[in-house]
């Protein structure tokens, strides 16, 4: 009897361990098993698609949120803003099924989780804005000076090399505080990108990621999200930031200027609608079919040259067919209604050319369930 | 008894169900002790598996980075995720990306430099705080400021890093660093206070936030302590003619200097482990180490989770940071080892009053 109670209560309190085994293992299996049990059911409702990445590309995927469901009442849609890289890293484990990100795979990306693939939704642009209440007209910056402003070699306002840039305008002689990202961004990415296409000698590849390790010369502060450089550059006279078109209602209601950015050809372009799309026309008749492309640094003269496709990160191979089938819906619907002025005006994107549409359907084709 | 419980339950036939059985089973085997003990055992044994368990599942995690990284992990300043969109390249069988290279002494010093600064603050505070409470104050009135402190301690850290990053660290930047930085004088040490005082995201602000968090843990602590100490003693001190301060610095601090000293390494625990207030003020500059005390700097707990998303995306990334967390427990352990050791120095040295009361 005595050995009998000893087994029961060794059974009872090995359940606890068990439990937490089980937790420790199949996290990611509990969350794909759930919609397709769901499916199983009844074949087109119920399906909950998820997502999650770029904050960049957050405020836009709530707004295409809300629109779609209301619009498609059986399939549900939850977003969040985590940043780029764990969209991507969620996408491939299965814990979400779409992941946003800023950038397209790279290769590290494609051989640490193969069957995955970056599909082009919309074309978002960087801005790069600097507090100085006293200068009224757009400042024109190039890639080599940013880089050595980022790197400490030009330190004040009035530096040679900005009014080389600047002719008539009068600079004070305000020290530069350099602002950048604390946390991982897409937005350091792209401008890290642009600094590097414009100067590999100041901004070598090396320091073109997500996140820098930025160099000790600059006076500089960290700001956490685009929200915090906004109000980050607000409280700095003399600061310079790089943000996300999508935050441009709030930089001008910050008062904050925006750089006027040199291309390849040269030329300074404001980001601008007409710019953007400018920009877009010259890259895009050379997209690949994965969509995988920089549009940084652009030839065409009137072409801004921060510019980037937001990508939606999405296993080939759904967990079902019920998941593919609303997952591909969706997507199509992104590209299409969701792609109106409507949703993409208030953020500041732009719709992808008709070619680049076309290569994205058909990605979003060949998902499969 | 086990064996006739059964048998002198009325209306308990061949037939009773399995799970009066069981009630029975457990009813005996709280009874006779069995329960007790062997949930007793099993509690012992799960907080072991678990250390057992992070340790070994991060080294696994860890052993390509420690391999790549090699000691330049711990001597190096350099900290890059390297080029993001660059070919992987293999070196020593390890696939990373070019220019990745990751030196972590900046964090590993700034980790131990902003919990120093907690300390030094947060000790004198926390143990003159203590002595006030609980020798000075009206009870009343010391009730309340005791609770006020718990309320202190259990202020989510999050709210301390807001306010840290909102509100505290803009003010000390705008009014007191540029004050201490043109008075401090240019001699060793203090020259460390000179220079440019930043925006308020830096090493000191770090160290000042820390202190916040830490000082209600080491008062709370220092005043259940004092409040232990002996009447006897204190009367004994008092009647050979000592002031209350006498009192406190010879008879009442000496008594609790071990429990002290424990206390301040519950506090540096906490403040070397911390990351999201630390996260929000730091600065995050992770290639560099701070050449004066207002600069940015980063923390191994800050480094993590500012940019783990980064990390997730490079080849490398997350292995390094298993092998940072690593460094992070072994510096948590180092300090409560070096406690311990310090704790049982104290303890031994001869106290001037009481011992043996």
């Amino acid at each position: 009897m005595a050995n009998k109670i000893r087994v029961v209560c060794t059974a009872a309190a090995l359940v606890p361990l068990a439990l937490l085994a089980a937790c420790g293992s199949s996290g990611t299996a509990t969350t794909a098993a759930s919609p397709s049990s769901a499916a199983s059911a009844s074949p087109s409702t119920g399906v909950s698609l998820t997502e999650t990445g770029s904050t960049l590309m957050f405020p836009l995927f709530g707004a295409w949120q809300t629109a779609y469901n209301t619009d498609v009442t059986d399939v549900t849609i939850t977003t969040a803003g985590t940043g780029s890289g764990t969209g991507i890293a969620d996408a491939a484990t299965g814990i979400t099924t779409i992941g946003a990100s800023d950038a397209y795979l790279s290769a590290a990306n494609v051989s640490q989780y193969p069957g995955l693939m970056n599909i082009p939704l919309t074309v978002a642009a960087l801005m790069v804005n600097y507090n100085l209440p006293g200068v009224k007209a757009p400042l024109k910056l190039n890639g080599s000076v940013l880089a050595k402003i980022y790197t400490g070699k030009i330190k004040t306002w009035n530096d040679p090399a900005i009014k080389a840039l600047n002719a008539g305008v009068t600079l004070p002689a305000l020290k530069i505080t350099a602002l950048h990202r604390a946390d991982s961004s897409g937005s350091t990415f792209l401008i890290t990108s642009y600094l590097n296409a414009q100067d590999p000698a100041d901004w070598p590849t090396a320091d073109v990621n997500t996140t820098v390790s930025w160099p000790s010369g600059a006076k500089q502060a960290a700001e956490t999200g685009s929200g915090g450089m906004v109000t980050g550059c607000q409280g700095i006279k003399g600061c310079i930031a790089y943000i996300g078109i999508s935050y441009l209602a709030k930089t001008t209601a910050a008062k904050l200027g925006t750089a006027s950015l040199a291309n390849k050809a040269g030329k300074f372009t404001q980001p601008t609608s007409k710019t953007i799309n400018t920009a877009l026309a010259g890259f895009s008749g050379s997209t690949p079919p994965n969509g995988s492309q920089s549009l940084i640094n652009t030839s065409v003269p009137k072409g801004y040259p921060i510019i980037n496709y937001e990508y939606a990160v999405v296993k080939k191979t759904q967990s079902s067919a019920a998941v593919a089938a609303a997952l591909k819906a969706f997507l199509k619907w992104t590209i299409n209604t969701g792609s109106s002025s409507t949703f993409l005006a208030p953020v500041g994107f732009e719709a992808l050319p008709s070619n680049v549409k076309t290569i994205a359907e058909n990605q979003i084709a060949s998902i499969s369930g | 008894m086990a064996t006739s419980a059964p048998a002198a339950r009325p209306g308990g036939g061949a037939g009773s169900p399995p799970p009066r059985r069981l009630g029975g089973a457990l009813r005996n085997s709280w009874r006779n002790g069995d329960l007790i003990r062997w949930s007793g055992r099993l509690g012992a044994v799960i907080p072991l598996l678990m250390l057992g368990f992070i340790l070994i599942t991060l080294f696994v995690e860890a052993i390509p980075a420690i391999k790549f990284n090699g000691w330049n992990f711990l001597t190096g300043s350099a900290w890059s995720f390297g080029a993001g969109y660059g070919q992987p390249s293999t070196t020593g069988g390890i696939v990373h990306l070019p220019g990745e290279v990751f030196g972590a002494l900046p964090q590993i010093i700034g980790t131990l430099e902003t919990s120093v600064i907690a300390l030094i603050i947060a000790v004198p505070v926390s143990v003159g705080a203590a002595l006030v409470i609980v020798e000075r104050l009206p009870r009343r009135l010391a009730n309340v400021i005791g609770t006020f402190l718990e309320i202190l301690a259990g202020i989510p850290s999050v709210v301390i890093g807001l306010w840290g990053a909102v509100t505290f660290g803009p003010i000390l930047a705008k009014h007191v660093y540029p004050f201490i930085a043109s008075h401090a004088p240019d001699v060793p040490v203090l020259s460390f206070f000179r220079g440019d005082t930043g925006n308020g995201q830096g090493l000191l602000t770090s160290g000042l936030i820390l202190a916040v968090m830490v000082i209600p843990i080491i008062a709370a602590t220092s005043r259940d302590l004092i409040r232990g100490v002996p009447l006897l003693p204190r009367e004994g001190a008092v009647a050979l003619g000592l002031s209350d301060w006498e009192c406190a610095r010879r008879v009442t601090l000496p008594w609790v200097g071990a429990g002290i000293v424990g206390a301040a390494v519950l506090g540096l625990g906490r403040a070397l482990g911390e990351t999201i207030a630390v996260a929000m003020v730091c600065g995050v500059a992770l290639g560099q180490i701070p050449t004066n005390i207002y600069q940015a700097m980063s923390t191994i707990a800050a480094n993590i989770v500012q940019n783990l998303d980064t990390a997730i995306t490079g080849p490398l990334g997350v292995k390094t940071y298993a092998e940072l967390a690593l460094i992070l427990m072994v510096i948590t352990l180092g300090a409560n080892v070096a406690a311990r050791l310090l704790v049982r120095r104290v303890s031994s040295t001869a106290l001037p009053v009481g011992r043996g009361l």
